[in-house]
């Protein structure tokens, strides 16, 4: 059996996580980071956050609300063997569309790395692993319909498979992101 | 693993039917002939001004023309899948891999000045592809960077072992494009010349473009349809350095994690390998650290290794659907292609590494892929039954 053992979302103005019933305000991404960095939700800080592109902002930030309602804990010094799969509805098109339209600007004579690297779908996720130190699959899945519902059926897959005993499963575009702690049953009860 | 071929109710994933296109033509045998002639398809490229560019050459296809109403994308599916859809099951879950898909469409629409990109969405291609092969579901889209398409056949042998499924098409494709070229170029990602996988004086990858697909079955479902079985997708392991977005870490450890999952998968040991089908891109840090990790792995001694991406360059997502496809057609000729660029073997790989076909004994070959993001798989092969 699967269980969810944490939830946490963001939406246009408000953040929050289900099973700690949190439910609290921001104004922008910058807001909210600052916040979790004070409510010790981020558990230490996210490096190189700044240069992030919003959806990798939103699936760090999504990610650290989720790990806290689960009560699941990581470190810099110690990766885990937890997987983090997302899905969203159109990749990484705004950020494809910030690197290139830079690129035009430019008169199609510089391109700028940075933008460059968040132009695969699976960035933000890498991004996230980075940061919580996770070690098993990492994958972006696109669902054409039923994202959340798709997304947790597949994660429950990738469990009941044991490619990894513990996925965080998002949805995260630029604006909302909703992220989930699914574990085997065995592995979530210790937590 | 609950669901390793110790388990003898689960079903093997076979692969039985597959084909692609590559800067050698379309085809298989194009891509086997052009990779043992050593020959190079890296060449001047004519499809943007490459003159700010880090190098001036790419791998593509010559066929494919810019300005057409297809994307380069579907220029590329459209002879492949029509002339396949009478072999792909209806039923089959249609898995579609790719990193930018129809990126040229969004190039299009900002150079044009408008500001709907809309359709360079990936969910845009996935309909088109469902409704090229025939298949009566939307499936769904597998991206992971370099890995994209050998995760994806991964998930493929995964969801049929466990029975979730007993029939899955993997499609892959990417292309060259102005988009990838200018960003690999600024992250000083490209050889000036060509990409030398494993020299000593390799300086970067060449990119490529390609598309392919792999139609995995159950065996049983295979025997009960009379399909010939190509090779047997045998194992699989996927992992995440966690550690750089851009670098691979320098130990190869993450990668040899996947390598050691995917032999435990398919419970076979060390000894059982006979080839290895390396990601060999020809940048410094990622030939050191796959060397790194083989050596890690298979501490006994060298084993036959190889690399294609100084011939049809780096197919980005696509990358590992053409390497599965090359590595069960070397297990069927029991031979190991060349890599091709290869000129003085670097320290490292001097005794894997060769410029002339090789023949080996085992028929068992680990593929293996890395990417942006730290990602990396590992996919265990073995020889089918076709004659």
């Amino acid at each position: 059996m699967i269980v969810i053992s944490g939830i946490g979302w963001i939406s246009k103005k408000k953040y929050g996580c289900v099973k700690k019933a949190v439910c609290r305000g921001y104004t922008d991404i910058k807001s909210l980071h600052s916040k979790l960095q004070n409510e010790s939700i981020f558990l230490y800080p996210v490096k190189n956050f700044g240069r992030f592109d919003m959806t990798s902002k939103m699936a760090c930030c999504a990610g650290a609300l989720a790990l806290h309602d689960a009560g699941v804990k990581y470190s810099e010094k110690r990766k885990q063997d937890i997987g983090i799969i997302g899905t969203n509805t159109d990749g990484c098109l705004r950020s494809n569309l910030n690197y290139f339209k830079d690129y035009v600007q430019t008169g199609r004579k510089l391109a700028r790395g940075n933008l460059f690297i968040y132009t695969l779908p699976s960035s933000s996720l890498a991004e996230a692993a980075i940061h919580f130190g996770f070690q098993c699959p990492l994958l972006y899945i696109m669902f054409p319909q039923k994202q959340v519902s798709s997304l947790l059926q597949y994660v429950e897959g990738i469990i009941s498979r044991k490619e990894a005993s513990t996925v965080l499963a998002m949805k995260v575009d630029e604006k909302k992101a909703v992220c989930f702690v699914l574990s085997g049953e065995d592995d979530s009860s210790s937590k | 693993m609950k669901h390793s071929r110790t388990n003898m109710h689960a079903p093997e994933a076979v692969v039985v039917a597959c084909d692609l296109i590559t800067p050698y033509g379309l085809g298989i045998d194009a891509c086997w002939n052009g990779l043992l002639s050593g020959k190079t398809a890296i060449n001047p490229l004519d499809r943007f001004d490459t003159d700010v560019f880090q190098t001036k050459k790419a791998a593509t296809i010559a066929e494919l023309k810019t300005g057409q109403s297809d994307s380069l994308v579907m220029q590329m599916l459209k002879p492949l899948l029509e002339k396949a859809s009478a072999i792909i099951p209806k039923d089959a879950l249609l898995i579609l891999a790719t990193t930018t898909g129809e990126i040229d469409i969004l190039e299009k629409q900002v150079l044009n000045a408008k500001d709907n990109a809309d359709e360079s969405a990936p969910g845009y291609l996935l309909e088109k592809v469902q409704c090229l092969s025939g298949i009566k579901a939307p499936g769904i889209i597998v991206s992971a960077a370099c890995t994209s398409s050998s995760s994806a056949i991964a998930q493929a042998g995964a969801m049929i072992r466990s029975k979730e499924h007993d029939c899955v098409l993997i499609v892959a494709c990417d292309i060259v494009s102005e988009f990838v070229f200018a960003g690999f170029s600024s992250l000083m990602a490209l050889d000036k010349d060509t990409a030398r996988p494993f020299d000593k004086n390799r300086s970067g990858l060449s990119l490529g473009e390609a598309a392919g697909f792999v139609l995995v079955m159950s065996k049983e479902r295979a025997i009960q349809e009379e399909r010939s079985i190509i090779g047997e997708i045998a194992g699989w392991g996927l992992t995440n350095d966690a550690n750089h977005m851009t670098g691979p870490s320098r130990d190869g450890s993450g990668l040899a994690l996947a390598m050691r999952k995917a032999m435990r998968s398919a419970d076979i040991s060390e000894d059982a390998v006979g080839c290895i089908a390396a990601h060999g891109t020809g940048t410094m840090y990622n030939d050191a650290m796959e060397m790194k990790a083989f050596k890690s792995v298979f501490a006994s001694g060298a084993l036959p290794t190889y690399s294609i991406k100084g011939g049809i360059g780096h197919t980005m997502g696509a990358a590992g659907l053409v390497e599965t496809i090359v590595a069960l057609r070397s297990l069927r000729e029991k031979l190991v292609p060349p890599t091709v660029n290869l000129l003085v073997a670097d320290d490292e790989a001097e005794g894997w590494v060769s410029t002339e076909p090789d023949s080996f004994d085992n028929p068992v070959t680990i593929s293996i892929n890395a990417g942006f993001g730290g990602v990396n798989s590992a996919l265990v092969l073995k020889k089918g039954n076709r004659q």
